[in-house]
């Protein structure tokens, strides 16, 4: 790992001993603060909120995944002691054109209603709600609502969904991105092909989704929830219940580590309306079961490829068919889609590509965001293809990447230059220069975790080794013309400073970040961070990377902003400009050490405050051939698999992945490394285990004994070759996003390793134990 | 109700006969969360010590108290004892799982991949049913199947289980590393004063199955008076044979165009598969 060399890096090693004071700054590892308080199980998540006489509110689902709603009855459910109110869609407001029964709502596309009418379009889909005195009474009334329906077919196969009667007055496509780049009539002398299925990953957070509902006296409502994006949860809910933004309030409270949005709009809305209803505070708490239900999970994907090249193994041209399942609602369709189309040749120069690439409504449950939307399901169908030609050619698949490898100024197939770094090789070359770990053969003595655990059924004469490369790159903020904005103001007072930002620490660390850049920048060592609501300025959803540049960049501002006013006047006073002033250690120093004042002595007793803005230079949507420039930067990174495969049980274990990142700079080593480390549990889990599976468009294991996450043991060693730290220029700090990327490449990585232990050809994630099953 | 002896608990029992007893909750309480189960009454059984250990009695029989954790059955003097059972309660699930559920609760609750099942019926095991006044022997597999089932105001009090001082194996398939629901799974004993070879696949069916034929058929081909030596040939027709034995053709296809087509589904096979080999490397770990 190469070793930060910034301001605090003296610091850093200190942190590790007992007794040194706190790491401080840009480039040191504190620790995050809330790391204790959830690890000791003390955290107070949303589940945990309380109002003095809250009534419990819950939510009556569809189990059809298409039907219509012939009838409602609601009376035996109001007839229950103890219940004080019962809202279908006939109490919602109506929508902004005056359509009954509510207005949609969703991110980019507004097309999924708050609660369902008329029409159920997924299995699981709010059709009611109830809020009542206990949350047994809740239940017991939701179960005595009877709906009736008239079932329909549902469309579960997304190739059906074009033929399809429309599910939804939108029609069934959510979008058709053409991409037309080169010569069509291109053809190479080494053609490979293959068809590439991604299965249900779902975000699966701990953290089941809660909230309390806090009626205002002036019709308002206070929301507490665990929302990563206060400002668009906000303007969505008061939307939906027909008020003005500034009524509805929504303090962030207790998130869980988020891997993907945490919004559900339906969730927040229909709570309010039971508190507007009901006149008293309302909470509900999801069980496990309808937290699967109601956050949207990753896109399911059908990837159809073929790859031209010359004998030597360099691309000629790229084609391919990509098709997403958007499920029953819009949500961030059209984005995983540019993302899947932009990024469908992978991080490799190739001047001829040709996609069509399809994003359709199904009665599945809806797919949003998740950490690389789009660009995971391309990153395992481009690298399986590039493992294919490797061997058709006969070179090995790093030396088939280290050809075609994309470098800084080469053109995406959408005509747009990347302009960022793009370390590929030499990522690439650091992976594949790390010691490999030592076969059970090399060290019979010590204990082998073997596929199928401890205890398990493994037997080391049926196990054979796979190793397996991939490369993957993912965008970071929003694309296609999305406005990323964020503003954050920093105050001041004695001898610590405040942050005021409602950017939604959901485990990346921004939260750690923020106290780090102002240390930075003034010298401060105690750093408040103020929780975040949307009463604050706006400063975004907590997703595509986007706080470390976006707000990371407000605050930064902000802070410099303070500092000039902290320094001016004492810079006039001694004649000098204020760059020859330092802070550091609560101390304001000249560079001839003359001066030596420490900061609460220079404010005097005054407070400063100021607000900035960072807003990086914007993007352009992708045109009809899928032409331009949609991203602001692109992050990169390369990984080695190694696998163990019991070949007779198709039982498979992950001994180790070795990571190399293109991180910019590395501006907290520890929080990258552990956000690596998450990614890859993740892409892992997706590999291997995780699938929320549907029949007839029902899910079938909505739990976590049936939707199996990754545990310690099913998580391999991850080793960081290399964090490059070459700086992105435009980006803040010049650092770049690093948690969504280790996510994409992994299943890939996991992929290519089982593929060399089987010699299976594995096309479908995840890999089931009878796809690993060989000889 | 928390009883502090057994005699205590059966009277609460046959006083509200709509009691559910309850030992460490692990399936019942995820049922009752989930809304699927309103218990008129609980009976806890976490007082009753006496059922938490076991005993010794004349035969060679281990009688073990239904109140066994899991996490006590991995521990080495138990494992020394009846190490398939060890075995299963080791691979049961998460720490915290086996560190309170039991052995009573692993039969009653009697879900298809139960991983202490399989062993129970591979080596005949037969349970103590106790009501006011009365007990009676129930073997395992006639409890399974609902033969013989628990009768209301029974409790589960007694796991009898012969000692065998001989290898026995459990091995189950999961799709992971870390702890799972079996896909299958098989417990194989050895029975040297028998000269029998017990085995039964768990998870695979609703109820434990015991591949009598083929257990006949190797216990015939084992050198019994020497180092117990078998042809390797026969490990691995053994492995078939018990995957024939126990899982059928039509193995998963409900509806499904494989029902109509012939042969063996692709369930099936792929099942037979993994019980094969299942089979064949613990009947190779048994005889090694």
């Amino acid at each position: 790992m190469t070793s930060p060399t910034d301001i605090g890096a003296a610091t850093q090693q200190d942190g590790d001993e007992g007794g040194a004071p706190e790491p401080f700054g840009l480039g040191s590892s504190p620790l995050r603060s809330d790391a204790l308080p959830k690890a000791l199980g003390i955290y107070p998540y949303a589940a945990d909120l309380w109002a003095e006489g809250l009534l419990w509110g819950a939510v009556l689902r569809s189990p059809h995944p298409h039907a219509r709603i012939k009838g409602i009855d609601t009376s035996a459910a109001l007839a229950l002691p103890g219940v004080h109110a019962v809202v279908t869609a006939a109490d919602l407001p109506p929508g902004p054109d005056g359509t009954p029964d509510g207005a949609p709502a969703g991110p980019i596309v507004a097309d999924r209603p708050v609660l369902a009418a008329g029409v159920v379009r997924h299995h699981g889909e709010p059709v009611a709600a109830v809020a009542a005195d206990h949350p047994d009474t809740a239940r017991l009334a939701v179960g005595l609502i009877a709906v009736e329906y008239e079932p329909l077919e549902a469309v579960t196969d997304p190739e059906q969904s074009f033929t399809a009667p429309p599910l939804h007055p939108d029609g069934n496509l959510f979008r058709h991105l053409p991409l037309r780049c080169g010569d069509p009539e291109a053809v190479g002398e080494i053609v490979v092909e293959g068809l590439y299925q991604v299965g249900r990953q779902d975000p699966a957070p701990l953290g089941a989704e809660a909230g309390l509902a806090v009626p205002r006296p002036d019709g308002g409502v206070e929301l507490h929830l665990s929302s990563t994006d206060p400002h668009g949860d906000r303007d969505r809910t008061a939307a939906c219940l027909g008020l003005e933004p500034d009524r509805v309030r929504l303090v962030v409270t207790g998130v869980p580590g988020a891997t993907s949005d945490r919004e559900d709009l339906s969730f927040q809305v229909t709570l309010a309306l039971l508190a507007l209803r009901t006149g008293r505070p309302v909470k509900m708490t999801l069980t496990r079961e309808e937290s699967f239900h109601t956050h949207t999970s990753r896109h399911p994907a059908l990837l159809r490829y073929r790859h031209h090249a010359d004998a030597e193994g360099t691309l000629v041209k790229v084609e391919a068919q990509i098709l997403l399942d958007g499920g029953a609602y819009a949500d961030v369709s059209a984005e995983a889609l540019a993302a899947a189309t932009a990024f469908s040749a992978g991080p490799y120069v190739c001047p001829n590509v040709f996609v069509d690439a399809w994003a359709v409504r199904t009665n599945n449950p809806p797919a949003g965001q998740m950490r690389g939307e789009g660009a995971l399901q391309a990153c395992f169908a481009y690298e399986s293809q590039l493992d294919q030609l490797a061997a058709r050619v006969g070179v090995d698949p790093v030396e088939i990447r280290r050809r075609n490898a994309m470098a800084t100024g080469d053109p995406l197939p959408t005509g747009q230059a990347v302009t960022c770094p793009a370390p590929v090789a030499a990522l690439l070359e650091a992976v594949a220069a790390e010691p490999l770990p030592a076969l059970p053969v090399d060290d019979p003595d010590a204990e082998w975790l073997l596929p199928g655990g401890p205890g398990g059924a493994g037997d080391p004469a049926a196990v054979r080794r796979g190793i397996g490369y991939a490369v993957g790159m993912v965008h970071m903020l929003g694309a296609e013309g999305e406005d990323e904005v964020s503003t954050a103001t920093v105050r001041v007072s004695g001898d610590h400073a405040t942050v005021i930002c409602a950017a939604v620490d959901s485990g990346q660390g921004f939260a750690t970040l923020a106290r780090q850049i102002v240390q930075s920048v003034l010298g401060v060592s105690e750093v408040y961070i103020a929780p975040a609501d949307s009463d604050q300025s706006i400063a975004g959803p907590s997703a595509r990377g986007r706080h470390t540049w976006v707000s990371g960049g407000a605050v930064e501002r902000a802070a410099l902003m303070v500092r000039h006013q902290l320094l001016q006047p004492i810079a006039a006073n001694f004649g000098m400009s204020v760059e020859l002033l330092q802070i550091a250690d609560g101390k304001i120093t000249s560079y001839d050490g003359v001066l030596g004042m420490p900061v609460a002595e220079a404010l005097e007793g005054k407070e400063l405050w100021a607000t900035a803005q960072c807003r990086p230079h914007p993007t352009e949507p992708l045109d009809e051939s899928g032409q331009g420039d949609a991203f602001v930067s692109i992050a990169f990174c390369a990984m080695r698999a190694v696998v163990d495969v019991d070949i007779e049980l198709g039982t498979v274990r992950v001994v180790e992945m070795t990571v190399a990142q293109d991180v910019g700079r590395a501006l907290n080593p520890r929080q990258i490394e552990d956000r690596i480390e998450a990614g890859v549990a993740q892409g892992v889990g997706l590999a291997l285990l995780e699938d929320l599976r549907t029949e007839g468009g029902v899910l079938q294991n909505p739990s976590l004994t049936g939707y199996r996450l990754p545990t310690a043991l099913d998580t391999p060693e991850v080793r960081i070759a290399a964090l490059l730290e070459e700086r992105d220029v435009v980006a803040t700090f010049g650092a770049k996003a690093v948690s969504a990327v280790p996510a994409v490449v992994s299943p890939a990585a996991v992929a290519a390793a089982v593929r060399a232990a089987t010699g299976l050809p594995v096309g479908r994630l995840p890999i089931r134990p009878e796809d690993a099953v060989a000889g | 109700m928390l009883p502090a002896s057994l005699d205590e608990a059966v009277d609460a029992l046959a006083a509200a006969p709509a009691a559910v007893p309850v030992a460490g909750a692990t399936d019942l309480m995820e049922a009752v969360n989930a809304g699927r189960l309103r218990p008129a009454a609980l009976i806890g059984l976490g007082r009753i010590t006496e059922l938490r250990g076991w005993r010794y009695e004349d035969g060679g029989t281990a009688v073990l108290g239904a109140g066994l954790t899991h996490a006590r059955m991995d521990r080495p003097d138990f494992a020394a004892l009846i190490p398939a059972l060890a075995d299963a309660a080791r691979t049961a699930g998460p720490p915290q799982v086996r560190n309170v559920g039991t052995l009573g609760g692993n039969i009653v609750t009697a879900a298809p991949a139960g991983d202490t099942l399989p062993v129970l019926a591979a080596l005949e095991a037969t349970v103590t049913l106790a009501r006011a006044g009365a007990t009676r022997e129930v073997p395992v597999s006639h409890l399974l199947t609902g033969l013989d089932p628990v009768r209301p105001g029974e409790l589960l009090t007694w796991v009898r289980v012969p000692l065998l001082h001989a290898p026995q194996v459990f091995l189950k398939a999961t799709g992971r590393s870390g702890p799972a629901r079996a896909t299958a799974s098989v417990a194989l004993v050895l029975d040297p004063a028998r000269r029998a070879v017990r085995c039964a696949v768990g998870a695979v069916a609703p109820v434990p199955l015991r591949p009598l034929e083929a257990e006949a058929w190797v216990a015939g081909c084992i050198d019994w008076d020497g180092s117990r030596e078998i042809d390797p040939a026969a490990t691995a027709a053994f492995g078939e044979y018990v995957a024939a034995a126990c899982v059928p053709d039509g193995y998963g296809a409900e509806g499904a165009w494989e029902a109509v087509t012939e042969g063996p589904s692709a369930a099936s096979v792929r099942l037979r598969r993994t019980v094969s080999v299942l089979a064949r490397r613990a009947l190779g770990r048994a005889l090694k």
